[in-house]
């Protein structure tokens, strides 16, 4: 008898994996332990956002670009009936403003979103929260980045989305006041 | 140009005149001195005649005075003697003077003069005779006897002073002409001697230098006549030589032609079993061309098929193209499906668990995806290295055909070629034949060649002893000139 081909052994595999992950109940304490992270990457840098922190991802949307005393900022695009401004984030980190800004968004906020385009996206993370730690001050470059994680083929840092949307909106309101006075 | 025969000729010639005409000058001075003689001879025969005449009458008046004075006939001798001769001594003088017309008129005078002074003289003798002496002074002193003698002697005188006039101007022209003579005989003499030297000077240093000229130029001819023919007689010999070299080279070369004419044979026969041979190779190449054209053929369709295949990898690329845009958006929903499950609280927590779940499976819908790309990727490439193989291939069964076509022309023309080469070996073989014959008739000739080569070498040699008698006669010749030239 001839042995099975891989693919089918893969594909049974596959099988076997979805349904053992419908048979195990569900465990509130292990949900917790676990840590969701976007895998993206900026100017050929790894890093990594936590999935709490953003509220939803898009990508191919049109940026209409808008003149702004924020030079990071692209432009604003449509997403789901809304107009959101979109930044960019390798930009936002220091990195050129000319490099491409990509074709990922990632929103964050609910009442006033805002997006940050992403260089590439390159998957989903699931890591325990041990495999999180704080960044020290010299292993980092800026000060957007708290965290590092370590995964199973590299480091990535952990950019804290919350402080950069608070530096984006300090920043409009001081463009805001300059503007008035 | 004067040549040697004209300037001698004329050397003795010129002087032949100059003495001819010499001679002639004093042939007629000579004539001329004799002529004049002759008158002075004559001149002086009519003063002898006019002496004798004047004498006689004078020794008749001499014997007529001493008769008469004496009476003895003693004294009559010389009377007798001159009347008796004076007739004959006229008559003389009248025959000497004949030729000359103005002597007669005064000899017709003298003439009666003379009668009677002869009978004046024969009267007073015989007077005296008789005794009648006064009577015959009576006469003398009368003095016609005295005027008688006296016209006699002015006559005689006058004849004598003409002839002695005569006389002085024959001896002159005696004396011009003795002077002519003598100096044409002289300065003719000088002249011709000084002119025959000269010309014996002028026609020997010609002669002698050209004489010595045409001798150098004989002797350097004779020189190089000697030196060509010493270089005939080496060119003869070496001709001789190579001759004979050639005669072995001939032999050699008929040998040659022999083997090729059996070669050419050989190669004739050969080249009709190689036709043969390329004959059978033209139909088997024809059944090779048949099959490789069904490869063509075949590899054509497999081209076909091949491109066919390729066509159909690069729709299962477009279809996973969308497989993989579907997983990407399924994934995207997935997460935004585990934000929204988050953002729900406890009562998402179920739905992020499918929803991740969901994810999970897109994700693994990428990398199959993936897998199969990369799959796709293999085929294409091993399709499109099947396919440029395949085609080249093609292109190679192509450049087979094409091969075999030339194959095939190749054939045909070595056929021909076989054919012409046959042709030609024969024609190879009959003229090797021919060519055996000719160096046949060639090695004839160059035996003839060698054997005048010889012939030409003696023949050389006695130009060369000829040449060098030629040289030592016009040594001789030279020494004779210049011994002349130094004389």
């Amino acid at each position: 008898m001839s042995e099975p081909s891989p693919v089918l052994a893969q594909a049974a595999a596959l099988r076997h994996a979805f349904d053992r992950a419908r048979a195990i109940p569900i465990s509130s304490e292990a949900v917790e332990q676990i840590e969701n992270l976007l895998a993206i990457r900026l100017s050929g840098d790894a890093f990594a956002i936590r999935l709490s922190e953003i509220s939803g991802l898009a990508t191919d949307q049109k940026i209409v670009a808008f003149p702004s005393p924020i030079p990071e900022l692209l432009g604003i695009a449509g997403i789901r009936g809304r107009l959101v401004p979109v930044y960019s984030l390798a930009a936002l980190l220091g990195y050129s403003a000319n490099a491409d800004h990509g074709r990922w968004l990632a929103l964050c906020g609910a009442e006033e979103p805002v997006g940050f385009a992403i260089n590439d996206f390159e998957g989903y993370l699931r890591v325990p929260v041990g495999d999180i730690y704080v960044a020290e001050k010299r292993d980092v470059l800026s000060t957007h980045v708290s965290h590092l994680v370590r995964t199973s083929d590299t480091v990535r840092a952990v950019i804290s989305i919350p402080l950069l949307v608070e530096i984006i909106q300090r920043r409009c309101c001081d463009a805001g006041d300059s503007k008035e006075r | 140009m004067w040549t040697f025969g004209r300037r001698i000729v004329a050397g003795f010639l010129i002087p032949c005149l100059l003495l001819l005409g010499i001679g002639v000058v004093a042939y007629r001075s000579i004539g001329s001195l004799t002529s004049t003689n002759e008158l002075v001879a004559h001149t002086n025969e009519v003063l002898d005649h006019l002496f004798q005449v004047r004498s006689l009458l004078k020794d008749g008046e001499i014997g007529q005075r001493g008769y008469i004075i004496t009476g003895d006939e003693a004294f009559l001798a010389p009377y007798r003697e001159g009347t008796g001769a004076v007739a004959a001594a006229f008559k003389d003088l009248r025959q000497v003077t004949a030729g000359n017309a103005s002597y007669q008129p005064r000899l017709d005078q003298m003439q009666p003069l003379i009668t009677a002074k002869l009978a004046e003289l024969a009267q007073t003798i015989e007077l005296r005779r008789k005794g009648n002496g006064e009577e015959v002074l009576k006469i003398v002193r009368e003095g016609e006897g005295k005027r008688l003698m006296d016209e006699l002697r002015a006559l005689v005188g006058q004849l004598e002073q003409e002839e002695r006039a005569q006389l002085k101007v024959r001896t002159d022209d005696v004396a011009a002409s003795a002077n002519v003579a003598s100096s044409t005989i002289i300065f003719g003499t000088a002249f011709c001697l000084l002119f025959v030297v000269a010309t014996a000077f002028l026609i020997t240093r010609s002669l002698s230098g050209q004489i010595g000229s045409a001798v150098r130029h004989v002797q350097s001819s004779s020189a190089e006549l000697q030196s060509a023919a010493s270089q005939q007689a080496s060119g003869a010999k070496e001709s001789s030589t190579a001759m004979n070299e050639i005669n072995t080279t001939i032999s050699e070369l008929q040998a040659t032609s022999r083997q090729i004419a059996e070669s050419a044979q050989r190669v004739a026969h050969v080249a009709e079993e190689t036709s043969s041979a390329a004959r059978a190779g033209d139909q088997t190449v024809q059944k090779t061309h048949e099959s490789v054209s069904g490869i063509k053929r075949q590899v054509d369709l497999i081209v076909t098929h091949m491109l066919d295949l390729g066509k159909k990898s690069q729709q299962i690329g477009g279809i996973l193209e969308i497989i993989n845009e579907l997983a990407e958006q399924t994934n995207i929903l997935a997460i935004n499906a585990t934000i929204e499950a988050a953002g729900a609280g406890d009562a998402g927590k179920r739905f992020s668990i499918v929803a991740d779940e969901i994810r999970k499976l897109a994700d693994r819908v990428a990398g199959s995806t993936k897998e199969i790309r990369a799959l796709i990727e293999e085929i294409r490439s091993a399709v499109n290295t099947t396919v440029m193989a395949t085609e080249g291939g093609s292109k190679a069964v192509d450049l087979g055909a094409r091969q075999f076509v030339e194959v095939t022309a190749a054939l045909k023309k070595i056929t021909e070629l076989l054919g012409t080469t046959t042709q030609a070996a024969r024609e190879i073989e009959l003229s090797t034949k021919q060519q055996s014959t000719a160096v046949e008739q060639v090695n004839v000739a160059v035996s003839q060649v060698a054997k005048a080569s010889q012939e030409t070498e003696l023949s050389a040699n006695q130009t060369m002893q000829t040449a060098g008698q030629l040289a030592g006669l016009s040594r001789d010749l030279m020494r004779l000139v210049q011994a002349n030239a130094h004389a």
